[in-house]
């Protein structure tokens, strides 16, 4: 899993001050969600690993340095994929993204709501989108 | 085409219509002016198809309503759509600043639509690139300053709760702002920025809005009601 190094108007580009979206999507529907970290990367990588497998999820690793996890059964809409992607603001400050990609909307906030944000909770500064 | 009655006077019953069914149908019965927009003329010019520039006046009514009952968009409003909350962000004020185009202090649908086709993943990069410098230029001035880009990095620090170093912020936007200006004035202008953009796509990411090419699958229910088709368009 790579990080991307952001520079300073990429970082600024992550304010929910442009995320536009808020105005079209309901936020229950949303199946994107964002954390930030004060782990190092390395550390914020072998837990997402950790939880992965914990959760019987398959990972791989694409070129760009975006992890894609995959569930292993077929659900009520197709199997349940999901993109990781991890961005260093510094060394000990990072902002992970994860974005759904397939499967059903309601089954992937349940297994966020349910599987990974508790097991998570070690490496978490805080989830953004919560008000 | 039907004669004009007092309203009152409409026999058949709204609950079962739409608000824009109601609209259109209080428009087309009744004596008084209903002004809807002119949909295939703000549609021009932008990637929005008329169906489209529809829906969004559906959104945008809902928006425009939700606290003032003007049919505007006030910058609370604006602001309660994106955050859900009333608290002061910069970045939502610039961006409303930006929408408000005639800069009287309110979105218009008009502005609404034009602005937003800037964020549809067909526009040209170079209207986004040009959005976005004017979104960062704090003050106006036709710049982005060293310490413009400093301030927002300490605004989205602070939104996103992530608390580094001063040593560490300095360092971040030096090492950033340093690699834009090439020309070493100590300002960014257009065209080093359009050539930072051109090296650092990644920048504009937040200037596209994939799904605004789906609209009307976001809100299924206005294609079914469309009162103008594609066909009867062509001019």
């Amino acid at each position: 899993m790579s990080v991307t190094n952001l520079n300073a108007f990429e970082i600024i580009s992550f304010s929910k001050g442009f995320d536009l979206s808020g105005m079209f999507i309901v936020k229950e529907w949303r199946n994107e969600a964002r954390f930030t970290s004060d782990k190092s990367a390395s550390t914020i990588i072998s837990k997402l690993e950790d939880v992965a497998k914990a959760l019987n999820l398959r990972v791989r690793k694409k070129d760009n340095g975006v992890v894609k996890m995959q569930g292993r059964k077929e659900g009520r809409n197709g199997v349940l994929q999901f993109d990781i992607e991890i961005f260093e603001v510094t060394t000990s400050y990072h902002i992970i993204e994860m974005k759904q990609t397939s499967g059903d909307s309601l089954e992937y906030r349940q297994l966020l709501e349910e599987g990974i944000r508790p097991a998570l909770k070690d490496i978490v500064l805080a989830w953004h989108g919560d008000e | 085409m039907m004669g004009c009655l007092p309203t009152k006077q409409v026999g058949r019953s709204t609950h079962s219509l739409n608000p824009r069914e109601a609209v259109a149908l209080a428009a087309e019965t009744s004596c008084e002016n209903v002004d809807l927009p002119d949909f295939v003329n703000i549609a021009t010019g932008t990637p929005f198809t008329v169906n489209e520039v529809e829906a969004l006046y559906d959104l945008f009514r809902k928006l425009s309503n939700s606290i003032i009952k003007d049919g505007l968009i006030h910058k609370e409003e604006f602001h309660l759509a994106l955050f859900r909350n009333k608290k002061t962000n910069l970045f939502v004020d610039r961006v409303f600043d930006l929408f408000d185009q005639k800069g009287n202090g309110v979105i218009e649908f008009d502005e609404f639509v034009r602005s937003l086709s800037v964020f549809h993943p067909d526009a040209p990069e170079e209207q986004k690139a040009g959005f976005a410098f004017k979104l960062y230029d704090l003050r106006q001035t036709g710049f982005i300053e060293r310490r413009e880009l400093k301030e927002m990095v300490l605004a989205l620090l602070d939104e996103s709760d992530l608390n580094i170093t001063s040593d560490a912020v300095e360092m971040i936007v030096d090492r950033t702002f340093d690699q834009a200006d090439t020309k070493g004035d100590e300002r960014i202008d257009q065209e080093e920025w359009n050539e930072f953009v051109k090296n650092n796509p990644y920048v504009l990411r937040n200037m596209t809005l994939p799904y605004l090419k789906d609209l009307t699958m976001v809100f299924p229910s206005f294609v079914i009601h469309s009162e103008v088709s594609e066909a009867d368009m062509v001019a």
